[in-house]
Order: structure tokens, then C-alpha cells, then sequence
């Protein structure tokens, strides 16, 4: 049966990380957390292990010194095809969208925090408390993206803000949506090009180009979630190192 | 009314909403597109947004996005040249410096040595600004960040309405890299680094992918050197693991001073080696006497420079058989005693490979467009001794200071604060109080950028001529209840030049804009093609910019280059106090990956983002060596003592497995005092800056920053640090390789990777067995 949905939507969104581009600056991190409206992470935050961060670079250390390395790793969440936080959820706040999205509603969550049990990415973030801001500091908010109160789980959303507008606009326009038009705000802030985000559904798109290469694969692929973030391996190219494995 | 979420749904319980809500359990997806957090009422998007075009105050084109007068966001001018729709960690916090909630709300004046400020009208603000700076004819300083273009040519046009001068200051300063670059090439500007195209790239103390000169900028190109058809391979010397070490193939730990007797060793390879055509070889030879660059040889120098003879050689053989090649270096390599040798020494490898104007090489940069200063550099720190040494003679009437805080920046033993004190006057312009703040008799509220005109030269630029251009995007925001203005700020050039007065030809920066703007139209080339000036304007607004990708630099490479060891010498770092018992370790500052050099520490987005290789945020750490740690007995947050011939600090210890055994290397940003520097700032951390040791380097006076030795011993006690991740010990855990990372060998597929990465892994587990 093809859904209402299904007929307006034709696309599958899809994110793919070039790991061996990734320098790990934090811009993609903090251009998330601009556009996004989620709560500080202060210091109190840190120090309980509370931080939110819907998109985080994970740093690895390899080999030791003085040949040693330290290797980046953007994670957000991966809107698996086969997401463990979805049929955890007693109220249907999460599900899986006809675009290949993992959404959150959140003002049907009731903050079981089951779903965030269930994810193995560790991506979905509590609202132990309620957010503050400074009152000059809510001019900076962003208007289209709610501010979540206290009591409810949130996530990256592929910034579906920016992809609803770039919907609109397109079909404003009289015009097909092109491979670009679309950009979450990590990945329009990625300085080295490490992020790339498209519709799967075009096979001409770069991620789906991406999704084909050589060094690409999935995040604990063993689970059987199947992402809709694929990653690109980083290559090593000193001599020496046995392959895949230091 | 204000209807909650919650209350709307009740409401329209019987309405077509309750129906599609009553239907959501057989029809999920209709029900969920409704649903979707754009859509529900209480998120409903009234207003339209605009997104403008200016320039940010790093030189990066930027586009706000603006919503019924409010910034929302901040990204990357797709249009601009130099950073082609990216930005950085730090662009983004501007939208917290502009809506501060401990921004400076209007002027304030200390009536008398010991006073509290007091509010005052701009228009006694004004009066007294023009008075003082009227009664300082022949003894103004203004004191201002490194700025070019348009914004350096007004304050410089002021200061010498007044007989006064500008001072630059930086307290990471980059006069040893123009003198290098001078001396190398005979550019009075930074030129451009072709990095995308390159196959071999050499650098050198500098951390180009995180904070220095123009990260964004060799973000994008790093990312075509990484992504293009054939993988570029790279080599970075540095003593501490920096971004940039982190991203190279091969990660050299030079021991700070010796990286231009790393330099000049590679060269000795290439040279007796013949790895590259003579002509190069003679070019870069000319002034070099016969025999010399023999004791350079990788034996001979590796052990003091820190480096394997072996991976010299196989540095200087792939950077010669492997071009295009290029090599370049700053920071930490230029900020010793040896400071010129050792960058003259990197920038002549690029004489060697001939890659001076080649692709993938050195790109030489075009002057300034109609004449605007193009480049930017802090007054050294000798000169800056010679001034300060004014200021507390009493011979400076009037000094005005904007987006610096030199009381924080400079080292304690040169007592800028006392400094301050003896001059009579001292105005500071500033969006939130710092340390320097509480020497000034008048404070003024600066305008963040985003309330700017203004014009920049960026440098580098990307090999032809560039102007940017900012323009104000928002104004004050109103407080919703009192209706009253937040804060009543204005532009530090427009306020100077209003106090100048008919002294100077123009009257505000935006005058100077529009007088850029007829010379740039009247040349009838570049990147807007108008009818008329109006259009013109309006299009060189909405891109961002000018530019001309015609108009390059018109200079041939040297045909031959002074010699690069004529100036070598070791470095010569700083003493050691007497009857101080402890472990030596030579101290390595760094800017900050978000806060930089501590001017975004007021924004708690800064603050809060965590330094990609510690994962520390909120604080300050000190990245000591994971095993010389151990031997020490330090663990991470142990509290240590940093003690040098000009100060301590105590700070909390990070064991690292990327930083050399004798480098202590400590981020700079914080470390202000209570009630300095906003809410988020003040009371953290430690600055380092302080206690350096007033080492310089040899040929320019700057302050040599990384040639300071301390003493350091543990101070009792530890602490856990505020950090995102778990500690450096996890190198140890057995994960199974490939997760979350997996590393191919060029040409190897995914899953051959992974497969042999199980294989490996099953063969753990049973040998563990």
C-alpha cells in the first residue's frame, strides 16, 4: 500500500561522513547547536556525563607514541532503516518517516527514555531539566525549530527544518529539487567536505555515489539497523601498518 | 490568547486536527507529516527571513540570517572566495557576543583612580573622547586587534590626525612569518598555499586546520587534497599533537626551536641526494658556502632536533619524488629565539621542490585593490616594550584601545596594568568588561561586527584581488518588556572618526565604503558587472565582496634566495629558577580550538564546545606526556604547578599520548578573574601568557612564546575535568579494529578491511583464551 505520505515524499535522505577529510574542528558541532536550539552543555552538564551534543566528534587514540594518532569521528544519529528506538516507544513519539528519517515528536513524548535504551549510537539526548537561556541570549534562538522543554527526548533531526523549506521553496519555484539544495547545518558549516547529505533516491546524488564507494560502511553493521549514515574509511598511507587494523 | 500546545489539542478535540490525531492509528503517516515539529501550531514561523551577506571580524565572508531584526544564524558566504560557503567552530558564536546578556549597555566613565564606573550619555562620552584626543595631539596611541583594509587605513588615517600612531597587538604575533616570507620571496604579504593540489605537503609548527592564519580556508583545500584522485600524503612537525598533527600521515615530534635544523636537513637530503633538477638546487644554494650544508645531515642533527635520521630521509624523499609539493610553517616554529632561521629555513624547501608559483606550490598574492592595507601583522613585542615604556613615563597623553585585552594578552613581567595606570587618559572600547577594562577611565560599548560597515583585505587571499565588505545586518534588539534598547553601542571607527572631526577626509566608515565603491565600479572589472553605481553597490553587497580572479600577482620566483642558514642558531630558551626542585619541561601555548586567543571566552557556545583532541571544555588543562606522567606520578586532574623566572600557575594536568616528553603545552583563553569577562569566563581556568618569559627573537624582537622553560611539581589533589569523553586510557581497550573507525590501506576495499580486522580480532580472543 503506498501511503499519503509516500506520494508527496519520493525522497530518502541519506548522510554520508568522509572520515579521512574529517579533522575533527567542532564546526559541524557547534553549527548544530546553533541552528538547533539545543540547551547548553555547562559545566555542571559535563561533569554529570549529560552533555548534549546531537551531532559529536569522537576521538580516538592509535598506536603509541611517537607514532601515535589520533583519529575524529563524526556520530549523529544514523536513521536506521531498522532503528532500535522506534517500536521501544509506548506513545509512537519516534518513528521512521517515508524519507528515511528517524523523527521525533516532541510533544508526544512522555520521556520513557526507552529509546534512548534501545539506540547502540548513544544519539538520543534526555531533558533532565528544563532549558534556559539568558533572555538576551533567546534573540539567537531559531524560530523553526522548538525548544524542548523538560521530560522529553530529542535527536538530530537531518535538520528537517531546512529540508521541509527546501521542499517548499523548490515546489514554489515550479522546479526539481537538486542535489545541494538541501544542506543540514553541519554540513553546510564542514569546512573540509567531510559531510555530505541527498537523496538516496537519486542515484546521480554524491551520497549516493558515496554510499557505492570502495571505504564505505555502516556503523556496527552487525546489528542489523541498517543507517542511513554510511562512512567512508579513512586510509592510511604509511608504510608498515598492517591493513584495517593498528 | 496564548494557547499552549497541549490546550490546542484540547480544543479542537472534535475538529478536523481530532480526526486526523483519532485516525494517526491506521494512517501513521498523514498524521506524522502534521505532526512534524515545523508544522504543530505553537512552532508556527510568522515573519520572513532574509539572509545578508557581510564579512565576520577573521576575514571570513559570512551570510546572516535575520528574522523581524534578530540574527538566527550564521554560515558561510557561499559567494566568498576565501572560504566558499564554510565557516569555522568560532563563526557561529557571534550570535552569542551580539545578544550577550553582559554586554556593556552603554558608556561608563571612573571619574578618579579607584572608582567604580558610572553610566554617562554618549553625549558626554562624545565630548570627552574628542577633548582627550584633541588634548593628545602628538601623544595618542590607538591600540587595536591585527585589522587590514578599509579598517586599518581609517584608524591609521585618525592616529595621524593626531600626530599618534596604531598599534597592532597579537599576542600570538606573526611578524617572524612576514619577515620569513620577506626574506624567502620578497612578499610583503602571505601568499596563498595551493594545498588541494598538491601530492606532498611538509608543514611545520603551525595548526593551519585548526586556528592559524585562515583554518577554514585550508580546511576546504585540505579536503581536496584528501578527496581528490590521487590521496595526497602529510608530513607535520610539531612537538605537541595539534589538529593538524592529527590529520597528518606522518606526525614528526620536533623538539621546539629545532625546526629549522629539521628544514635544512631534509634540504641536505634532497640536495646530496639530487633528488631534484640542479636548477633548484642552485637557486637554493647560491649563498650557501661550500661544505655547509654537510652538518646538517639527518645523523648529525637528529638527536637534537628530536626526529629519526630515518624519517628525515624519507620526509625529504617523498617531498621531493613526490610533487607537486609544498612546504610552509609558523606558530610554534616561528615563536622561539630562532624564530626567522627556522621559518626562512621551511619556506625555502619550496625553492627546492620549484613549486614557487607552481600548482600546488606557493601562489603569490596581488596587492591590496585601490591601495587598502593587505596585511596585518601585531607590533613585536620589542616595539611594544619601546611604547609601554611611554606609557609608564607618562609621555602618552591618550591611549584608546579596541578588541584587545593587553593586560590579559601580555606577559606579567612587562606590567601593562602599571602601564595603563601612568596614562592620563585610557579609553576602551569593548563589548563585554576584561582585565584591561579596569585600568580605563571611559569605557565605550563596541557594536559586534554584525552592526558594522566596514572593509577587509583578506590574508591570505586566494591568489588575486579580494575585497570584503560588511555592512550592519541588525540592530539592538529591544528588552520585550521595557522596550528599551539592550544596549547602546556604536562602531569604534565611526565614534573615532566623529571625534576627529574635519581632521580626517571622511566622516563615517560607511563614507569610506562608498568611496571604495566608486573606485572599484570606475575600474569596470571584477566580480559585479552594473549599469550603474547604485546597482553595483547593491550587488557588491549582496555578494559579500569584490573580486577580480584576473588580477593576480605579477611576480616571477626568485631565481636565487639568501642563504637560509646564514641566521641559524639553536634556540635559546629560558633560564631556570635556583632552589626550585621539580621536572623541566619547555611550555608550548596554543590557541584555543573555540575560544582562539580568549576572544570568544565570554560566549558560552565557545565555552562549551570540547578541544577536539582532550575533549576538555569549561577549562584549562595541561597536556603533559602520558609516560612522563606515569614516571611522575601525575594523573589526569592532578592539580601542578607551572613555575617560571616570571610567575606560576597551577593547572590541571591531562596525560597525553601525543606530546613530546620535554613539552608542557598549555591552551591560552582563559584564566580571568572574577567578574572579568562575562558570566562564562570569569573565575576559569589559568592563563599561561602570564608568566612567559620575555624571550625574543633575535631578528624581529617578537616575543618569543614558546621558548619559556618551567619547573613543574605537583600542587596536591586532583579534580575531574569537565570533558566529553573517557581518558587517555582507553588507547589500552580492546576494541576490535575498525570500530567505529576503520582505517583501509590505499586501494583496499571496506570489507577487506573488516574482514581482516575480525580475523585479527577472533585470533585475540583465542590467544586471550
Amino acid at each position: 500500500m503506498v501511503t499519503a505520505a509516500e506520494k508527496v515524499s519520493g525522497h530518502k535522505w541519506g548522510m554520508a561522513v568522509d572520515v579521512d577529510r574529517c579533522t575533527g574542528c567542532q564546526a559541524c558541532v557547534m553549527a548544530c547547536q546553533a541552528e538547533n536550539n539545543t540547551t547548553l552543555s555547562t559545566e555542571d552538564v559535563y561533569r554529570q556525563k549529560r552533555t548534549f551534543a546531537w551531532i559529536r566528534i569522537e576521538r580516538y587514540w592509535y598506536g603509541e607514541f611517537p607514532d601515535v594518532k589520533a583519529r575524529f569521528i563524526p556520530i549523529m544519529c544514523q536513521h536506521c532503516e531498522n532503528a532500535p528506538c522506534e517500536p521501544v516507544c509506548p506513545v509512537f513519539a519516534t518513528y521512521h518517516n517515508t524519507e528515511g528519517m528517524n523523527v521525533q515528536i516532541y510533544n508526544r513524548c512522555v520521556g520513557t527514555r526507552y529509546c534512548g535504551n534501545g539506540c547502540p549510537y548513544n544519539v538520543r539526548f534526555f531533558n533532565y531539566w528544563e532549558p534556559v537561556w539568558p533572555k538576551s541570549l533567546r534573540n539567537q534562538l531559531n524560530p523553526d525549530v522548538t525548544v524542548r522543554s523538560r521530560g522529553i527526548m530529542e535527536k538530530c533531526s537531518f535538520c528537517v527544518q531546512r529540508i521541509r523549506r527546501g521542499v517548499r521553496e523548490a515546489a514554489r519555484d515550479g522546479r526539481e529539487l537538486q542535489d545541494g539544495d538541501i544542506e543540514p547545518a553541519c554540513v553546510e558549516a564542514c569546512p573540509t567536505n567531510a559531510l555530505v547529505f541527498g537523496d538516496y533516491n537519486d542515484a546521480d546524488s554524491r551520497v549516493s555515489v558515496m554510499r557505492n564507494d570502495d571505504r564505505k560502511y555502516t556503523l556496527l553493521d552487525k546489528l542489523n539497523t541498517f543507517p542511513n549514515v554510511v562512512y567512508l574509511a579513512q586510509v592510511d598511507a604509511t608504510e608498515g601498518a598492517t591493513g584495517g587494523h593498528e | 490568547m496564548r494557547l499552549s500546545r497541549r490546550e490546542f489539542m484540547t480544543l479542537a478535540g472534535g475538529s478536523t486536527v481530532g480526526a486526523v490525531i483519532f485516525t494517526a492509528c491506521g494512517v501513521p503517516a498523514d498524521e506524522l507529516l502534521v505532526e512534524a515539529p515545523l508544522d504543530v501550531p505553537e512552532d508556527l514561523v510568522k515573519g520572513i527571513d532574509s539572509w545578508f551577506a557581510t564579512m565576520d571580524d577573521s576575514g571570513l565572508g559570512v551570510i546572516v540570517r535575520v528574522m523581524e531584526g534578530r540574527a538566527k544564524k550564521i554560515a558561510g558566504n557561499p559567494d566568498y572566495p576565501v572560504n566558499l560557503g564554510k565557516h569555522s567552530v568560532h563563526a557561529d558564536a557571534a550570535l552569542q557576543a551580539l545578544y550577550h546578556p553582559d554586554r556593556v549597555e552603554g558608556p561608563m566613565r571612573r571619574r578618579a583612580e579607584g572608582q567604580p564606573l558610572t553610566r554617562i550619555s554618549w553625549d558626554e562620552a562624545d565630548g570627552l573622547l574628542r577633548q582627550w584626543m584633541a588634548d593628545a595631539d602628538g601623544n595618542l596611541a590607538i591600540v587595536t586587534n591585527p585589522v587590514r583594509g578599509g579598517d586599518a587605513r581609517i584608524a591609521s588615517d585618525v592616529a595621524s590626525a593626531f600626530n599618534g600612531r596604531v598599534m597592532f597587538f597579537d599576542p600570538l604575533e606573526q611578524g617572524v612569518l612576514h619577515r620569513a616570507i620577506k626574506t624567502v620571496f620578497n612578499q610583503d604579504r602571505i601568499p596563498d598555499f595551493d594545498i588541494g593540489n598538491a601530492r606532498t605537503v611538509l608543514s611545520f609548527g603551525a595548526d593551519w586546520l585548526g586556528t592559524w592564519l585562515s583554518p577554514v580556508r585550508f580546511g576546504l583545500k585540505y579536503g581536496d587534497f584528501r578527496g581528490g584522485d590521487k590521496r595526497g600524503f602529510m608530513i607535520h612537525a610539531e612537538s605537541r599533537m595539534s589538529l593538524t598533527a592529527a590529520a597528518a600521515d606522518r606526525w614528526l615530534t620536533v623538539n621546539p626551536g629545532y625546526e629549522g635544523d629539521l628544514a635544512v636537513s631534509i634540504a641536505n637530503v634532497i640536495v646530496s641526494e639530487g633528488l631534484v633538477p640542479a636548477t633548484n638546487i642552485a637557486a637554493y644554494s647560491a649563498n650557501i658556502p661550500e661544505g655547509e650544508l654537510a652538518k646538517w645531515a639527518p645523523s648529525l642533527v637528529a638527536e637534537r632536533v628530536g626526529v629519526p635520521a630515518e624519517r628525515i630521509t624519507e620526509a625529504a624523499r617523498r617531498f621531493a619524488n613526490d610533487g607537486p609539493s609544498i612546504a610552509f610553517g609558523g606558530g610554534s616554529a616561528g615563536a622561539q629565539t630562532n624564530g626567522v632561521f627556522n621559518l626562512t629555513a621551511i619556506y625555502a624547501l619550496n625553492i627546492l621542490a620549484g613549486s614557487v608559483g607552481a600548482k600546488g606550490g606557493i601562489q603569490f598574492n596581488p596587492a591590496g585593490a585601490q591601495g587598502l592595507p593587505d596585511s596585518a601583522t601585531g607590533a613585536s613585542f620589542e616595539e611594544w616594550e619601546r611604547e609601554l615604556a611611554q606609557w609608564r613615563a607618562g609621555n602618552v597623553k591618550t591611549v584608546i584601545t579596541h578588541a584587545v585585552d593587553l593586560v590579559h594578552g601580555f606577559p606579567r613581567s612587562v606590567d601593562v596594568g602599571g602601564a595603563l595606570d601612568n596614562v592620563e587618559n585610557v579609553v576602551a572600547f569593548t563589548g563585554v568588561l576584561d582585565e584591561s577594562s579596569a585600568h580605563a577611565n571611559l569605557i565605550l560599548p563596541e557594536n559586534s561586527y554584525l552592526e558594522n560597515w566596514g572593509l577587509d583585505v583578506p590574508e591570505p587571499a586566494p591568489g588575486y584581488e579580494v575585497v570584503g565588505f560588511r555592512q550592519p545586518v541588525v540592530n539592538a534588539p529591544l528588552d520585550t518588556e521595557s522596550r528599551a534598547r539592550l544596549y547602546d553601542s556604536r562602531s569604534f571607527l565611526d565614534t573615532l572618526l566623529q571625534a576627529a572631526g574635519s581632521r580626517v577626509d571622511v566622516s563615517s566608515v560607511k563614507d569610506f565604503v562608498d568611496n571604495t565603491v566608486d573606485d572599484l565600479f570606475a575600474t569596470g572589472r571584477g566580480s559585479v558587472t552594473a549599469g550603474d553605481r547604485r546597482l553595483f553597490m547593491n550587488g557588491v553587497l549582496q555578494r559579500g565582496g569584490w573580486w577580480d580572479v584576473n588580477a593576480g600577482a605579477n611576480t616571477e620566483p626568485p631565481s636565487s634566495i639568501p642563504s637560509p642558514i646564514a641566521v641559524a642558531a639553536g634556540p635559546g630558551l629560558s633560564e631556570l629558577e635556583d632552589r626550585v626542585e621539580g621536572h623541566v619541561f619547555t611550555i608550548v601555548p596554543f590557541a584555543h580550538q573555540s575560544i582562539l586567543d580568549g576572544r570568544n571566552a565570554s560566549t558560552p557556545w565557545a565555552q562549551s564546545t570540547p578541544d577536539p583532541i582532550t575533549t576538555v571544555a569549561w577549562a584549562t588543562w595541561a597536556e603533559i606526556n602520558f609516560d612522563k606522567a606515569k614516571e611522575l606520578g601525575i594523573s589526569e586532574g592532578t592539580w601542578i604547578n607551572i613555575r617560571t623566572t616570571a610567575g606560576e600557575i597551577t593547572v590541571q594536568a591531562y596525560p597525553h599520548p601525543g606530546i613530546s616528553p620535554n613539552v608542557i603545552a598549555i591552551p591560552i583563553g582563559q584564566g580571568r578573574g572574577e567578574g572579568v569577562g562575562g558570566r562564562y569566563a570569569e573565575d576559569r581556568g589559568s592563563n599561561i601568557l602570564n608568566i612567559l618569559v620575555d624571550k625574543k627573537e633575535s631578528e624581529t624582537g617578537a616575543l618569543a612564546w614558546a621558548a619559556t622553560r618551567a619547573i613543574v611539581t605537583k600542587a596536591g589533589g586532583k579534580k575531574e575535568f569537565p570533558k566529553f569523553e573517557g581518558d587517555a586510557r582507553d588507547i589500552i581497550r580492546p576494541v576490535e579494529g575498525g570500530v567505529p573507525i576503520l582505517i583501509v590501506k590505499p586501494g583496499q576495499t571496506a570489507h577487506e578491511a573488516e574482514e581482516y580486522n575480525h580475523e585479527q580480532h577472533l585470533r585475540f580472543i583465542s590467544n586471550k583464551e
